[in-house]
């Protein structure tokens, strides 16, 4: 009830937007290391190089958003209130960033003591992330899918930290563990009963509600929250216990739950009553594409022996679900959810004497066309490259640079507008200015 | 029998379909067709908004003496909204279809947080708090709601 009592404390517009400001620094980050890397960085998913790469994307980009919108919706979706949120956010943001970059610095030089600071600052970071938002959750009923589906994705986000953790100081203290099935169990927790699971928690909502799409059947909601841990975790135990085929057969239930949810998307979004596709729904298409080709490529190379041989199927499936599935749905939703805030947080502080600036002057249309097409172009070649990388690993290496230097340039436009429109605020209460300050 | 929380987010679905059409015809440059929506539009969420500050509303804050709560957040995004309606009127009766787009998706946006905060918070706890004048109540809101009811309209 407490929650309930103040659930008009959105909180401070810097707490959602540091975490926003970040994540592209990171995918720049990950464009550089292509071009400085080279072709030999697609050689294997085991290079150090490529996993510094994708924990570049995982944590550097997909984890700074995802914690980032999830300070602003916790209390919007759910009226579920974290106390002291811009102390938290900055906390937790201080030690994320940190922690990502002590990981990336580990697997680059592959040096222990990397790696056991990245176990600390990583642990701390995500620790008190997940305790601030359970205890906001806490006695909060699951009134809805999204809720209920918010509560079960921050404890699959949990696990795959745990399992995160326990891989980095495995290298950093030398223990004598199974690495590559401890991997595959991270990286499953991680893609779909965190990722997934929380995509489709904000989806239930965002989808319908913002494009303007029926529902989602009722029970796709009800189940598919359960379903997404419910099989990593059946599937977790039979690595663990090394029962081979069920363990085969589990992982491709895990990958065809998430497979679901994107064709579900994509046949509602089909049958939106939007006028015109705008760059978030393009960018949420694509997205649903991109997950469904990387999910029919990963039960090809369970069932094509030639297919599994080659060594960059698993890059290939990489490139299309993380940049091509989430990046594409994280940039997407960035592209709604900071104008709008923008504008939100300057109505408020203008109240009724200044107008504030619609969504669209706040980020103009063009802008984020123009970075959307140099996505795309950066997903083509990414893709290209993992075929060819001789050829094409360093134009997909800048184009990528590119895209996210534009990503953030659109965002920090955004940002300029608000401080602008702050200052002509400003400038109204000075007094004896004689401004339009009395009236409504 | 519905509950308020089914009654009120039917009523937020209905209002979104006429925003929707509103759109279309703005997007197709059918000017009169746009704005006859945008007028019935209007109107709808002037009524869904007078049926809750004038009825369920006071019958919640009566109930739980919670004045400054969440229905006092809801009152003020009302206003908040009021403002964007009239902005984007006055962009439609101009032809003015970038100032349409922007005030209209900003309006979307604000309508669409406001009504997950009604549908997954407020009404439940007015279906809760309520729960012995719902029998009483839906009626007089569906009254407010429908064209031509509502001391406003």
């Amino acid at each position: 009830m407490q929650a309930l009592l103040s659930f008009d404390q959105a909180p401070p517009l810097d707490a959602p937007l540091r975490f926003f400001l970040t994540a592209p620094l990171f995918a720049v980050f990950a464009g550089l290391l292509l071009l400085w890397g080279g072709p030999d960085i697609f050689a294997s998913r085991w290079t150090p190089d490529a996993l510094a790469l994708t924990h570049l994307i995982t944590a550097g980009f997909m984890l700074q958003a995802m914690l980032g919108a999830l300070f602003q919706l916790l209390p919007v979706v759910a009226g579920a209130n974290m106390p002291r949120p811009r102390l938290v956010a900055g906390i937790v943001h201080a030690l994320l960033t940190a922690g990502t970059l002590l990981l990336v610095v580990g697997f680059l030089r592959f040096e222990s003591q990397w790696f056991r600071l990245a176990v600390l600052f990583l642990g701390a970071g995500t620790g008190l992330f997940i305790a601030a938002a359970a205890g906001a959750l806490r006695g909060i009923p699951s009134a809805s899918p999204t809720i209920r589906g918010l509560k079960l994705s921050l404890a699959g986000l949990a696990v795959t930290v745990g399992f995160g953790l326990l891989l980095a100081a495995s290298l950093g203290w030398a223990f004598d563990l199974p690495l590559a099935r401890l991997t595959d169990i991270h990286l499953g927790w991680g893609l779909v009963a965190w990722g997934c699971a929380l995509l489709a928690a904000v989806g239930y909502v965002v989808v319908p509600m913002f494009q303007l799409t029926p529902s989602y059947p009722l029970w796709f909601g009800r189940a598919f929250s359960f379903a997404a841990p419910a099989v990593a975790f059946a599937w977790t135990l039979a690595e663990l216990l090394e029962w081979q085929i069920l363990g085969t057969v589990l992982a491709a239930l895990v990958v065809l739950t998430a497979a679901g949810f994107a064709g579900i998307t994509l046949h509602l979004q089909w049958r939106s009553k939007r006028a015109r596709l705008d760059v978030t729904q393009v960018y949420w298409r694509v997205a649903m594409v991109s997950a469904l080709v990387a999910a029919a490529l990963w039960l090809a190379a369970m069932l094509l022996p030639a297919l599994a041989e080659w060594p960059g199927w698993p890059l290939l499936f990489a490139v299309l679900l993380l940049h091509g599935g989430f990046m594409s749905v994280i940039v997407g939703m960035f592209y709604k959810i900071v104008p709008f805030l923008v504008w939100l947080h300057l109505q408020n502080a203008g109240r009724g004497r200044l107008m504030a600036p619609n969504m669209k002057k706040v980020l103009a249309e063009k802008s984020m066309e123009g970075q959307m097409r140099a996505h795309f172009a950066t997903l083509a070649l990414l893709v290209a490259a993992v075929i060819w990388p001789a050829w094409l690993i360093y134009p997909a290496g800048f184009a990528l640079v590119l895209a996210n230097a534009w990503l953030l340039r659109n965002l920090f436009s955004a940002l300029g507008v608000y401080r602008d429109h702050l200052a002509r605020i400003a400038a109204l209460e000075v007094p004896g200015e004689g401004g339009p300050t009395g009236g409504m | 029998m519905h509950n308020i929380r089914e009654f009120m987010s039917d009523d937020h679905r209905r209002c979104d379909d006429v925003f929707a059409e509103a759109e279309q015809a703005a997007a197709a440059g059918d000017w009169a067709t746009a704005q006859a929506a945008f007028g019935r539009f209007h109107a709808a969420v002037l009524r869904h908004f007078g049926a809750e500050e004038s009825l369920l509303f006071p019958a919640f804050e009566e109930k739980t003496g919670m004045r400054m709560g969440p229905t006092q957040v809801m009152r003020g995004e009302h206003v908040q909204m009021r403002e964007l309606m009239d902005e984007a009127a006055a962009a439609l009766a101009a032809h003015d279809g970038e100032r349409y787009t922007g005030s209209a998706e900003t309006l979307l946006i604000m309508m669409q947080q406001h009504n997950m905060k009604e549908e997954n918070v407020l009404y439940p706890m007015c279906d809760q708090h309520l729960v012995e004048y719902v029998e009483s109540l839906v009626p007089r809101l569906q009254a407010e709601i429908s064209p031509g009811g509502g001391a406003g309209a």
